[in-house]
């Protein structure tokens, strides 16, 4: 079916020309070429190369960073429509742009010398190079503060020991933004893929984005040159910030998950019959579309507002906190009550919703989980931090 | 180095529901497109630069609401953009829409235009015959294909018993059908310099209208739906696609 | 009154049947018209001349009606042609020629008449989705789609004048090249022909392709059948996970209708259903249903679709 996205209340009219042409740009790719592949690319469990080299032809990868590095310095609001597309087609491929921008290219962008920024940023900007983000282990995922990964300066170069878990890319990237303490400072190392003592296996046997890669990063006294550690940020604000924009995306790519749940389940509502009439015509399934479009709309509001204030510099963390957690929240209600509206259909791969479901399960907790979220704003609320039994 | 000209035009989505308001069509709640022919016209339009040099201009013509479709031609690449239009203009026909297209073409010394073999909302194929005849230069229509020459282009053109092989020497208006060629896409760095650019306006001065539209309708309510039983009624129906229809 | 000037539709030197209905138009619209017969020699005039209700006809004989050229073809029907309203058929040429003429007297071109009623001429535009109503205030060119008027009869005895008029050719036809017999995309066709399981068997879909081949058309599959057979490859597919599609026509053969595969078809202009089973759901949304086997529809199908289009 021909998609319509939901604009209640004319989010449209709220961007400039530019963002528009490059929310279509990215919305008539998804529609040709991601949605009639993205099933077989699951099934399959794999992230299509080509998908990764279109998104750097369409200049969409670091699209936030500055010309001179081979970006599009275009604003927040553009790189939310962006994600809130590519999520539509699927929450892997949206974890891919956000894995290259917001994790890999931004803190390079951002925390790096001159030199790193020139020598890594175009190549990743096209897509030539594919970057991802050690920050998780095994053992610290809600609480990077206490991880093990270690550096060690060497006098000529660095030695780092550790693992990083539940890395997207892990397998496939030529470069690394690796989290590890250097003399108990948390400081950010670049990691390319041929240096010695790095490897990432690729974890199998996930239900939920099938179409992503996602990956274990080793460091046995791995070894990498002395100017590869970013030189202009220390301690879990490094991490954090990174985070922050790509909390921000995903704030946008739920909307895009909900949206395809939300007219899957639309569409089918009104041309399946039961008892002689189109199953939308019954109230209950109408109070269920309402309140898609209800929780959809609130969250088109949210992430535009914030996206305005990212652009504008005006933001707090705990508002990126709210619009990813609430905004997830819903488009996994959403993909639930979809799955509710198309009965036992709703579980064949004919239609988006199962998939999207099982993916927001993920996106539910990656990027700080849904309760730290919480957390951070009852912080925020009260003055008191509750991560802790140390108060 | 040709001075490549191609029209473009801003059409309703071809997805759009068309209402009727009054004894009008109401546009006011549909998304617009650039006519899907169209598409093919520029790509050739960049084809033809990229083989022989020169320079491309989109032109539109219409209010500035068409601007976006210029947009959407210098996103990927034309290196003008061009909007014809006069505030005084309204329900144009064919023949005052060619005049200002023919002053437009003419002010820019035009060489070579493209456009789509039709547009997505009259579906009329007017312009590009159109065009040619008041420019005096040759044209061909609904081309399948196409290569490009020192002094003219090579274009494959469906004929009853098979595809033409023709050569047209320029200046010429060539019309696209589609599947020629994939049109390119945009990206975002396209986009960055649509916003920069600037759209040309060019006024022209046209004739009288010689058509006046009474009214915008309805399209005939289809029969509703006829069930026959047996192999012996497939005559019937090949008729009804005929006749009825007018699907065949 | 102003004079009405049909041109003749022709194919191979032979007047086709088309310009019969062009002349009930003309008439319809408003007088007997003078009908100009484009061609090498003037062999087709006579059959133009035996239309009935025909005032005159001009045979406009030159060279360069060999092949198409709009620049020449419009220049020398031109020059034979009086003032007044142009006529000729809403074909890929006539619509071509007909804009040509048009520029030439820089008048306006109405195209694909499918009705003239008291002076209005009504055409579809937005692809059908309305109907636009237009008078002419002055001489025009207008295009009539095919099959909207009943022909003209045979009987007719006009005076036949013979002007010789050649034109200077713009274009040149190098080759022609026979059309490859390859399969159209069912995302890109105006017409699809589709297979179910009701096929039993993907060796049974050369009976689509023959129709397919007959009208233009592309062929489809539903889901059951991409999936079953391994022949029937995914492109082909129609459906909530195969290709939207948007035909002009749309035949089911052997496609009981799921929920699925409605979702990809349901918007066609017109759909036909040929299943033997007739409680089958397509028919509820089949604007011609036919309950038989393939078996049998199939063949007169194609036989008939021959007859007419050749």
């Amino acid at each position: 079916m021909v998609y319509e996205a939901l604009d209640f209340y004319d989010i449209e009219s709220e961007c400039t020309e530019e963002e528009i042409m490059v929310r279509d740009m990215v919305r008539d790719w998804v529609d040709e070429e991601v949605i009639p592949n993205i099933e077989a690319a699951c099934r399959e469990g794999r992230f299509p190369e080509e998908w990764g080299k279109a998104l750097g032809e369409m200049g969409v990868l670091g699209m936030t960073i500055d010309e001179k590095y081979g970006c599009a310095g275009m604003s927040y609001v553009a790189y939310g429509l962006v994600c809130q597309e590519l999520e539509r087609g699927d929450s892997g491929l949206r974890s891919f742009a956000s894995v290259q921008g917001s994790l890999a290219m931004f803190p390079i962008s951002a925390f790096g010398s001159e030199e790193q920024k020139m020598h890594y940023l175009p190549k990743m900007a096209s897509g030539e190079w594919i970057g991802c983000f050690g920050l998780t282990e095994p053992d610290y995922g809600s609480n990077p503060g206490d991880m093990i990964t270690k550096a060690s300066d060497q006098g000529d170069h660095y030695l780092l020991n550790g693992a990083k878990m539940w890395i997207t890319n892990g397998t496939v990237a030529d470069v690394a933004v690796v989290w590890a303490k250097l003399d108990g400072v948390i400081r950010g190392f670049i990691v390319e893929k041929n240096d010695p003592g790095f490897s990432a296996p690729e974890m199998t046997g996930k239900h939920s984005l099938k179409a992503s890669v996602t990956s274990e990063l080793v460091f046995q006294d791995c070894k990498i040159p002395k100017d590869r550690m970013l030189p202009s940020v220390k301690g879990l604000k490094g991490p954090f910030s990174c985070l922050n924009n790509a909390r921000f995306g995903i704030s946008w790519g739920a909307i895009g998950s909900a949206q395809a749940c939300f007219h899957s389940a639309k569409e089918y509502a009104l041309s399946r019959i039961q008892f002689d009439h189109p199953i939308a015509s019954y109230q209950l399934v109408q109070n269920k579309l309402s309140w898609m479009l209800r929780e959809i709309t609130k969250g088109q509001l949210l992430a535009l507002n914030l996206g305005r204030k990212k652009d504008a510099g005006t933001w707090i963390p705990e508002q990126i906190s709210l619009a990813k957690m609430n905004n997830v929240d819903m488009a996994l209600e959403i993909a639930r009550m979809a799955r509710d509206i198309h009965g036992a259909n709703g579980i064949l791969d004919e239609y988006p919703i199962m998939r999207h479901m099982a993916n927001l399960e993920s996106v539910k907790t990656y990027e700080g989980t849904h309760d730290i979220h919480n957390l951070i704003i009852g912080r925020w609320i009260t003055g008191i931090q509750s991560f802790t039994r140390t108060l | 180095m040709p001075e490549i000209a191609v029209l473009v035009k801003r059409v309703p989505d071809t997805n759009a529901k068309i209402a009727i308001s009054g004894d009008r069509v109401d546009l006011s709640s549909v998304k617009w497109v650039m006519s899907p022919y169209d598409e093919f016209a520029l790509e050739a339009a960049m084809m033809h630069k990229e083989s022989n040099g020169g320079t491309v201009t989109a032109i539109t013509l219409g209010t500035p609401d068409c601007d976006k479709v210029l947009k959407d031609a210098k996103a990927i690449g034309v290196d003008r953009i061009v909007r014809v239009w006069d505030d005084s203009w309204s329900d144009l026909d064919s023949n005052q829409v060619q005049s200002a297209l023919v002053s437009a073409l003419k002010e820019l010394s035009t060489e070579v235009v493209y456009c789509g073999k039709s547009a997505a909302d009259t579906g009329a194929s007017s312009t590009g015959p159109g065009v040619a005849e008041r420019m005096g230069w040759a044209s061909v229509s609904n081309i399948i294909g196409i290569e490009f020459e020192d002094a003219g282009v090579e274009v494959l053109i469906p004929r009853n018993i098979g595809n033409a092989r023709t050569g047209v020497s320029l200046p010429a208006v060539i019309s696209c059908d589609k599947g020629f060629c994939k049109p390119r896409k945009p990206n975002v760095k396209g986009i960055m310099m649509a916003k920069r650019a600037q759209v040309e306006v060019l006024g022209a001065d046209i004739p009288t209208s010689s058509i006046n539209i009474v009214s915008h309708t309805p399209p005939p309510q289809k029969a509703s739906g006829q069930k026959f039983e047996g192999a012996g009624n497939v005559p019937t129906v090949v008729a009804a696609l005929r006749n009825d229809a007018n699907v065949i | 009154m102003t004079e009405i000037i049909v041109i003749a539709e022709t194919k191979d030197g032979i007047i086709s049947p088309v310009t019969s209905e062009l002349v009930s138009a003309a008439i319809v619209l408003g007088g007997n018209p003078t009908v100009i017969v484009p061609g090498v020699n003037d062999t087709a005039a006579t059959s133009g001349a035996a239309i009935s209700g025909v005032s005159k006809v001009i045979a406009c004989v030159g060279e360069q009606f060999s092949n198409y050229d709009a620049a020449a073809w419009a220049s020398a029907i031109d020059a034979c042609a009086p003032a007044g309203v142009i006529i000729c058929a809403a074909t890929q040429n006539g619509k071509d020629l007909g804009s040509r003429l048009a520029a030439r007297r820089a008048v306006s071109v109405v195209q694909d008449v499918v009705a003239i009623d008291g002076g209005v001429l009504t055409s579809p535009i937005y692809s059908g989705k309305a109907m636009q109503n237009v008078s002419l205030q002055g001489d025009a060119v207008v295009s009539i789609r095919a099959n909207t008027f009943s022909p003209s009869s045979d009987g007719g005895n006009a005076e036949i004048s013979v002007m010789n008029q050649s034109a200077d050719l713009k274009t040149a036809v190098r080759e022609m090249i026979a059309k490859a017999s390859e399969r159209l995309d069912v995302a890109e066709a105006d017409i699809i022909i589709s297979g179910g399981r009701g096929m039993q068997d993907p060796a049974n879909f050369a009976h689509l392709e023959r129709v397919a081949d007959t009208l233009g058309a592309a062929v489809g599959a539903s889901r059951a059948a991409v999936d079953a057979w391994e022949d029937i490859s995914h492109g082909m597919q129609v459906g909530q996970t195969g290709k939207t599609v948007n035909p002009s026509l749309y035949i089911a053969v052997g496609i009981s209708g799921a929920i699925q595969h409605l979702a990809g078809m349901r918007t066609s202009k017109y759909i036909v259903a040929i299943n033997k089973d007739a409680e089958a759901p397509i028919f509820q949304h089949a604007d011609y249903g036919i309950v038989a086997t393939w078996q049998d529809a199939l063949p007169i199908l194609e036989s008939e679709l021959k007859a007419l289009l050749g």
